[in-house]
């Protein structure tokens, strides 16, 4: 016997949990474009779409952070720091690649200092993922050793039921269990059946790709300068991805009062390097581009342990010039054969 | 033999002989609609060149990628005529020499391919020509009609709401063939001209400069508005801008490669006593 929600329920869950203090956060259509954002209502959430064009990143790492407000007095300088705005909330309908992308993100957020920014929306936060039934050409979960129904950074996992029926139960974790202990008497008991999930094809052979980056000949090769010769530039995949998390502090203001902010950054600028000299370690795009898949399969699970990519497809899909990992990936898999 | 087909023996051609040391096209791409582009250096790779109805990017902003054109030898790249009008205004803004530009032109009516006859920049002035005059007739999309007919606060509702989707990647900017400048204003940061921060006012700033310096220069590809991945209506921007300076100067950008830029020009017999 396992647990059901039944879909006609939702809204008396998005009810409870909201006299319950939290902010409910799902996917929706808004202003032409598909996101993660806060509702009222269980009607405004689109289970339709295979994922959001946005990723859940945004709603833990916002393109621009306040940090601090400061005055420059004659004697003294006053700063006030801003925290995020705190309040529980349920991430409802997330996907498995974007939870797990968050997952991925921890250990750097925490690594040579705890990022209070991140860290406190993360523990405000439950993520209820929805496993996937559709897929598009785009998706490539499974090519990272993930699937379509994958745990990991979820606290519930919710498969769907055949016919849009409502969703199968799994907790995962005691904020899950939480959150749905306050929805108990909602959920029903039972057994059905579940919905078929998403066949999502395996694109590339990530053992080998990695081999191949590992292997420091491999640095000067040709191929960066190919394959990036169409790469414009633009930080779309960078911003769209759920694990990118560089950023740049600016401070914005005039000469005595002002804001210090967080902002996004790119790995893709060529500003991203520049020295105060002039000089630019990474002068070309082709550097920036070996850069980012280098950081994402090579440096960064050597020092995590993981992949920072979580296969949401969002690079590729977006990209003005049809390239991202999954391209850059299944060229390198066939130059390591 | 189809147009792809003539189009490939004459990159052939053109490589073997040495009369071009590149031809940038288009080749497949991830998926049945989708077109990448494509440079080809060898004669013996031409046939991964694709040209079909789904070949929509403008290219002519590869041709000014740091160095290619330095060592004076030519270049040849497939244009429909948006990509042509563009050549037009490099060459007018001394972005390059028109001359070292081998086009392979080509208009896309419906899912037919059809050919622009013609090679140097200079051959196409009647292609340009006419779609100057059939422009203001053009059929407006909805959405711009009902842009048009909004009040000023409305009209500046929807472009905030539009416009609080903007995340800065600057993919708008990297897609254009006319933003070519080594260092952008918003990257300029010995002063900070422009906030950095992707908040209300900076994507304010940043749309607004954008929209100012393309007046009277862009051609209305579409690369920015099909690169922008939140999808801002930027092509409605641009148009309405066209629409301004075609009005008020009678200037259609990249008409030819001699064309004045508008808003960089004076005429002494100007009806306005100030320039801004």
């Amino acid at each position: 016997m396992t647990k059901i929600l039944f879909s006609d329920k939702l809204d008396n869950c998005v009810e409870r949990w909201k006299s319950g203090g939290f902010t409910i956060i799902g996917p929706v259509q808004r202003a032409n474009i598909s996101t993660y954002a806060a509702v009222e209502h269980a009607a405004e959430l689109d289970f339709g779409l295979v994922l959001p064009d946005r990723s859940i990143k945004d709603l833990f790492f916002p393109q621009s952070e306040p940090m601090l407000r400061y005055t420059i007095k004659k004697e003294s300088i006053d700063t006030n720091e801003c925290l995020p705005p705190a309040g529980p909330r349920i991430i409802f309908g997330a996907r498995p690649c974007d939870a797990s992308g968050m997952s991925i993100d921890d250990p750097l957020f925490g690594w040579d200092y705890k990022d209070e920014y991140w860290f406190q929306r993360r523990n405000e936060s439950v993520i209820i993922t929805i496993a996937c039934t559709k897929a598009d050409d785009f998706c490539m979960c499974t090519s990272l050793k993930m699937a379509p129904d994958t745990t990991k950074g979820s606290d519930i996992l919710l498969r769907p039921l055949a016919g849009n029926k409502g969703w199968q139960v799994e907790e995962l974790t005691d904020r899950g269990r939480e959150a749905f202990s306050a929805i108990a008497d909602i959920l029903q008991e039972g057994a059905d059946t579940l919905a078929p999930l998403a066949v999502v094809e395996k694109k590339f052979d990530l053992d080998a790709c990695v081999t191949w980056l590992q292997n420091p000949e491999n640095f000067e090769s040709r191929f960066w300068k190919e394959i990036s010769m169409r790469c414009i530039g633009c930080a779309s995949c960078t911003y769209l991805c759920p694990t990118c998390h560089c950023f740049d502090i600016q401070d914005e203001g005039d000469t005595y009062t002002g804001i210090r902010r967080k902002n996004w950054d790119s790995c893709s600028f060529a500003l991203f390097t520049m020295h105060t000299s002039g000089h630019n370690p990474r002068s070309t795009q082709s550097a920036r581009w070996r850069q980012r898949i280098m950081h994402k399969f090579n440096y960064f699970p050597g020092k995590f342990s993981v992949n920072s990519c979580s296969g949401c497809g969002r690079c590729s899909r977006q990209c003005p010039v049809d390239m991202g990992i999954t391209e850059t990936l299944q060229e390198i898999s066939t130059l390591s054969l | 033999m189809s147009i792809e087909e003539q189009y490939r023996t004459r990159a052939k051609e053109l490589l073997s002989g040495g009369a071009v040391k590149m031809v940038i096209g288009y080749g497949k791409g991830t998926t049945a609609n989708r077109r990448r582009p494509l440079f080809i250096s060898s004669p013996d790779e031409v046939e991964r060149l694709v040209l079909d109805d789904v070949c929509i990017t403008n290219l002519s902003g590869y041709l000014v990628s740091e160095g290619l054109l330095s060592d004076e030898k030519r270049v040849a790249v497939f244009l429909r005529p948006e990509g042509i009008r563009a050549i037009n205004i490099l060459a007018a803004e001394s972005q390059l020499d028109a001359d070292q530009i081998v086009i392979f032109g080509f208009d896309v009516n419906g899912n037919e391919v059809q050919a622009l006859k013609g090679i140097h920049v200079e051959e196409f002035a009647d292609v340009i020509g006419s779609i100057k005059e059939a422009a203001p007739e053009a059929a407006e999309e909805e959405l711009f009609e009902k842009i048009e007919k909004m009040s000023p606060q409305e009209r500046f509702s929807f472009w905030q709401e539009e416009f609080a989707k903007c995340i800065k990647c600057y993919a708008c900017r990297q897609a254009c063939p006319m933003c070519y400048c080594r260092r952008c204003i918003v990257d300029s940061n010995q002063p900070q001209w422009v906030n950095t921060s992707s908040h209300t006012l900076g994507n304010f700033e940043w749309n607004i400069v954008r929209a100012f310096h393309l007046s009277g220069r862009c051609v209305e590809c579409g690369n920015c508005d099909r690169a922008c991945p939140v999808n801002i209506p930027l092509r409605l921007i641009n148009h309405r801008m066209a629409e301004e300076v075609l009005g008020a100067f009678d200037h259609f950008s990249g008409m030819s490669k001699t064309q004045e830029p508008v808003l960089a020009s004076f005429k002494k017999d100007d009806s306005e006593t100030f320039i801004l």
